[in-house]
């Protein structure tokens, strides 16, 4: 069972932190004062496993309590309230309908607080049931996704679908319902949404033993509470302890409350999951992409000395591939009160588009207990259509390629410390071991640790991949303007249109029984073409004599004559 | 006459000194369109960088600036850092005396601290030196523009045409490119052009003692490696480009932006100047990594045509094309990158549209320009027999 209360959100400011945002939005919209849903596989036997946490009918149930508003509005929200929950938990809710609606009377109370001078409205409230609804692991991963640390951690780790619909009975419920904000002057109430699953397991029976354990129900370990949760509680009926056989409970529980109706042995997860972690080595590191959007980003890496009195010497390695555009001069390395740290030697290869990847190699010291921050900044390159893999979407692995990220080299002293980068650069850069030979006196290497880090995912940004056919024409297209009209504007030449002779004119004129005057028009208009000829030839000789001062004003009178 | 001059000047230098000092300097030195990866001041910082620890900034992919700059930015890096924004604003602020003092694209970009700025100074005192017959000057400016970014090596022509004809003009001859003076006065301009430029090449040479910033820097404005969106037309055409067909394409673009030289030196041989307008438009649009900074030295340039404004056929549509591109790029941008609701296309129409409106623009003036030409030749109007004005077509 998990609990959530709701004094964490406000609705006003649609603010929510742990109360589920898609369950405050449906009680919001459709003015629902109480909800309770239970999605059920199998039947409760009351007469083998006595009275269960929450009963709940086979298949699935909804009852809801509206906040007090005429019927006819009343139906509207529960048909509409119907369809959300149905899209929500992946149900088919939405086979409720007015013919399978009731208005119970009797039955059924607000199980949540009411306020002293308010007697509840029986007509406020709508119940209805689905008996042949299947449950299954659809109805299971939305209801998951409502609690607080989805299936991450805490006890909800050990809900595995496998398990838990291999079982006898199981049901998953959700009640939403007002409760006090205070006890036990109850002056304000909140909304507190209870998460509940039931599930009937027989351990023992295929055993062979009667032993069963976490591990052997859930087929998952209890690593730890939620950290988010208040209180996180596994709770042991031992009501049966004197009647019953034998047995003992390992490990002994957190404390153990009798009443008349029972005992039970309760146990704190957190208490109990709390030994057995190991405490982190001297050094470790983690590293991380830092940045939104897909333009540029940043990686940093957070590299921790615990050791409390020395010093250590490291060598930082990064190899990333030439779409990573590493910025040199944006490196920082800070300790964790802002001072920069400044490397002891640096060597960095710049990337070739397509050719190779960026290599940095740094050498610096991590004074003791420090967190020292390395971060460097970086453009994402755009890569050609081809160069992406088929899943493009996921992104790129970064340094997953190169043996190391990362190592780290742990000296007693300076001394060795060179004679380690000495060793480590024998292959490449020779003239550097000079520095070791100077210090070879000291040839004590205690230890030497190769700490790898996380390799990153970094999204790239993507072209439309089907778009290469539309690309080349609309460019060319473009081209083709420029090329086009630059051409045209040097190849010919203005001048004052003519008249066109339109096609008509030239069947008219080739078919001669088309009547005497078109012909005549056309011998005209032929004389007129000769004129004209003989006008410009005119001019331009006369433009050939007079050299670039052009046409004289009695040409242009001459051609406005001809015409 | 003088009040706007000085208002202008004013108002120009303070808003380039309030957005200099601001912290937007950072994220517009990140914007695409105003720093490609030939300009951009975040390359630069870096290559001064590797430089300082030793490490040669053209043995990566990472820097693509010529190295004389590099070496005069790793110079003030070295003696006083903090005058590196004053430097920006003298520089743009001296082109701006040149041309143009309130263009937003140059304030932009002088603040992102783009090294295109340094290109169009060079080019606007090409242009200016040009003008006055200053050819040795005019040569040097010009070698050093086309040294950092070796398109305007084809401004070359419309200089040593208009150099030639100052002469001819000077000696009373007619004009006629074939004549001896103009032949020898265009020779001159050309070598003198080639003597600085292989001043500079060697120059560059001797600092590093290798050749390979010209990989770096001519090989990558070549072959567009870095295929970084930007405003121009090269970056999803060669994203999206087939393999075997790459090759040919880049020889086909990168050979375009440099064809039109001869026909319009050809056909607007009178007016050499129009000519290296006509190729600034060309050169913003047609190599490989433009940017808006790119565009402001043809922006201030336009209103010495304005006498063939009235020949214009697309203003309205030019410049609306023009305002929408520039204003919905960046938005578009950030819900590719950013937001990841939108996709490369729609980025991708709007540097399409921001193309075709400087191609409708230079295709236009040079036809107004024809027109305009036509008009002198043949009078205003001509009118035919019914009255009605006669239309004047290319054929």
């Amino acid at each position: 069972m998990f609990a959530v209360l709701g004094d964490s959100f406000h609705v006003a400011c649609q603010h929510y932190d742990l109360f589920p945002k898609a369950v405050g939005q449906i009680i919001e919209s459709h003015d629902v004062k109480e909800l309770h849903l239970s999605l059920t596989q199998g039947l409760w036997r009351h007469d083998k496993w006595g009275y269960p946490v929450r009963s709940s009918p086979p298949g699935a149930e909804l009852w809801a309590w509206f906040n007090e508003t005429p019927a006819r509005s009343i139906d509207e929200s529960w048909a509409n309230l119907v369809n959300s929950l149905s899209g929500l938990f992946c149900a088919s809710l939405n086979f409720i309908d007015a013919t399978n609606t009731v208005v119970p009377n009797l039955s059924f109370r607000p199980s949540g607080v009411v306020r002293g001078d308010e007697r509840p409205d029986q007509d406020s409230v709508r119940y209805a049931s689905l008996p042949k609804e299947n449950v299954c692991t659809e109805n299971l991963t939305p209801w998951q996704k409502l609690l607080p640390c989805n299936s991450k951690a805490g006890l909800s780790t050990l809900l595995n679908a496998i398990r838990l619909y291999n079982a006898h009975y199981h049901t998953l419920t959700v009640d939403v319902q007002p409760v006090c904000q205070s006890y036990p002057a109850c002056t304000s109430t909140v909304l507190r949404l209870t998460q509940s699953i039931s599930v009937v397991f027989r351990p023992t029976l295929n055993a062979g033993h009667q032993q069963w354990s976490l591990q052997s129900l859930f087929d998952r370990p209890l690593k730890g509470p939620c950290p988010l949760a208040v209180k996180s509680y596994i709770h042991v009926d031992i009501s049966n302890e004197s009647i019953s056989l034998d047995y003992t409970l390992n490990p002994p529980p957190s404390k153990v409350t009798s009443d008349d109706h029972g005992k039970v042995a309760s146990y704190d997860v957190a208490e109990m999951t709390q030994g057995g972690k190991a405490n982190p080595p001297t050094l470790h590191a983690h590293r991380f992409i830092a940045g939104y959007g897909q333009e540029n980003g940043g990686i940093t890496c957070m590299i921790y000395n615990n050791d409390i009195s020395n010093a250590v010497d490291v060598v930082y390695m990064e190899t990333l591939p030439w779409y990573v555009r590493l910025y040199l001069h944006t490196m920082k390395i800070k300790t964790e009160n802002g001072t920069d740290v400044k490397p002891d030697m640096l060597r960095f290869v710049p990337g070739r588009d397509r050719g190779r990847p960026y290599l940095l190699e740094l050498m610096f010291t991590l004074p003791p207990a420090s967190v020292i921050t390395f971060s460097i900044q970086f453009d994402r390159a755009f890569l050609k259509w081809t160069e992406y893999p088929p899943d493009a979407n996921i992104g790129f692995y970064l340094g997953i390629s190169i043996q190391k990220h990362m190592f780290i080299v742990k000296v007693c002293s300076h001394q060795c410390q060179f004679t380690i980068f000495c060793q480590f650069y024998n292959s490449t850069a020779a003239p550097r071991c000079i520095l070791a030979i100077k210090f070879k006196q000291f040839p004590r290497v205690e230890q030497f640790i190769r700490i790898y880090t996380e390799p990153l995912l970094l999204q790239l940004p993507l072209p439309d991949f089907s778009m290469p056919y539309n690309v080349i024409c609309l460019v060319c297209t473009v081209f083709a303007i420029a090329f086009g009209s630059i051409h045209n504007l040097t190849t010919r030449r203005l001048d004052y249109e003519k008249k066109k002779e339109t096609i008509w004119m030239k069947v008219k004129r080739r078919i001669p029984f088309l009547g005497k005057k078109e012909k005549k028009d056309s011998k005209e208009s032929k004389e007129e073409k000769k004129e004209d000829g003989r006008a410009r030839d005119a001019s331009s000789t006369n433009e050939d004599a007079t050299g670039d001062a052009g046409r004289t004003k009695e040409d242009v009178a001459k051609g406005t004559k001809v015409d | 006459m003088a009040a706007p001059i000085i208002l202008t000047t004013v108002l120009g230098t303070l808003a380039r000194i309030i957005i200099l000092g601001s912290r937007y300097t950072q994220t517009l030195a990140d914007r695409i369109e105003l720093s490609t990866p030939v300009t951009s001041w975040k390359l630069m910082t870096e290559g001064v960088f590797l430089l300082d620890h030793g490490i040669s900034p053209y043995e990566g992919d990472n820097f693509h600036q010529p190295p004389l700059l590099l070496y005069l930015f790793f110079v003030i890096h070295k003696t006083a850092p903090s005058l590196i924004p004053l430097v920006f604003l003298f520089l743009d602020l001296t082109t701006a005396f040149l041309l143009y003092l309130l263009n937003p694209f140059s304030i932009l970009t002088c603040a992102a601290q783009s090294t295109s700025i340094i290109n169009n100074l060079m080019i606007a005192s090409t242009f200016l030196l040009t003008l006055k017959g200053q050819r040795i000057s005019a040569t040097l400016t010009l070698a050093l523009a086309s040294y950092q970014s070796l398109y305007p090596v084809m401004l070359i022509v419309p200089s040593a045409m208009h150099l030639a004809f100052l002469k001819m003009q000077e000696r009373k001859e007619t004009i006629s490119y074939s004549s001896r003076t103009a032949v020898s006065a265009i020779l001159f301009t050309v070598g003198s052009f080639l003597i600085w430029y292989f001043i500079l090449l060697g120059v560059s040479y001797t600092m590093l003692e290798s050749w390979d910033f010209v990989r770096s820097t001519y090989g990558f404005t070549l072959s567009v490696t870095d295929l970084k969106p930007n405003l121009g037309l090269f970056w999803y055409y060669f994203m999206e480009m087939f393999e075997h067909f790459r090759i040919f394409f880049l020889w086909v673009f990168q050979v375009h932006a440099f064809i039109y030289t001869l026909p319009l030196a050809i056909v607007l041989w009178k007016c050499p100047s129009f000519v290296f307008f006509c190729q600034l438009i060309l050169m913003a649009v047609f190599k490989s990594y433009p940017s808006l900074g790119d565009t402001t030295v043809y922006f201030a340039l336009l209103p010495v045509w304005s006498h063939a404004f009235h020949y214009l056929r697309n203003g309205l549509v030019i410049s609306v094309m023009i305002v929408i591109s520039v204003v919905l790029a960046p938005v578009l941008w950030h819900l590719w990158i950013y937001a990841g609701s939108a996709n490369a296309n729609f980025l991708f129409a709007f540097t399409l549209i921001y193309s075709t409106a400087q191609i409708f623009l230079v295709t236009d003036l040079i036809f107004a320009f024809l027109r305009r030409s036509f008009s002198l030749q043949h009078g205003m109007k001509a009118l035919k027999p019914d009255g009605t004005e006669k239309l004047v077509k290319l054929q």
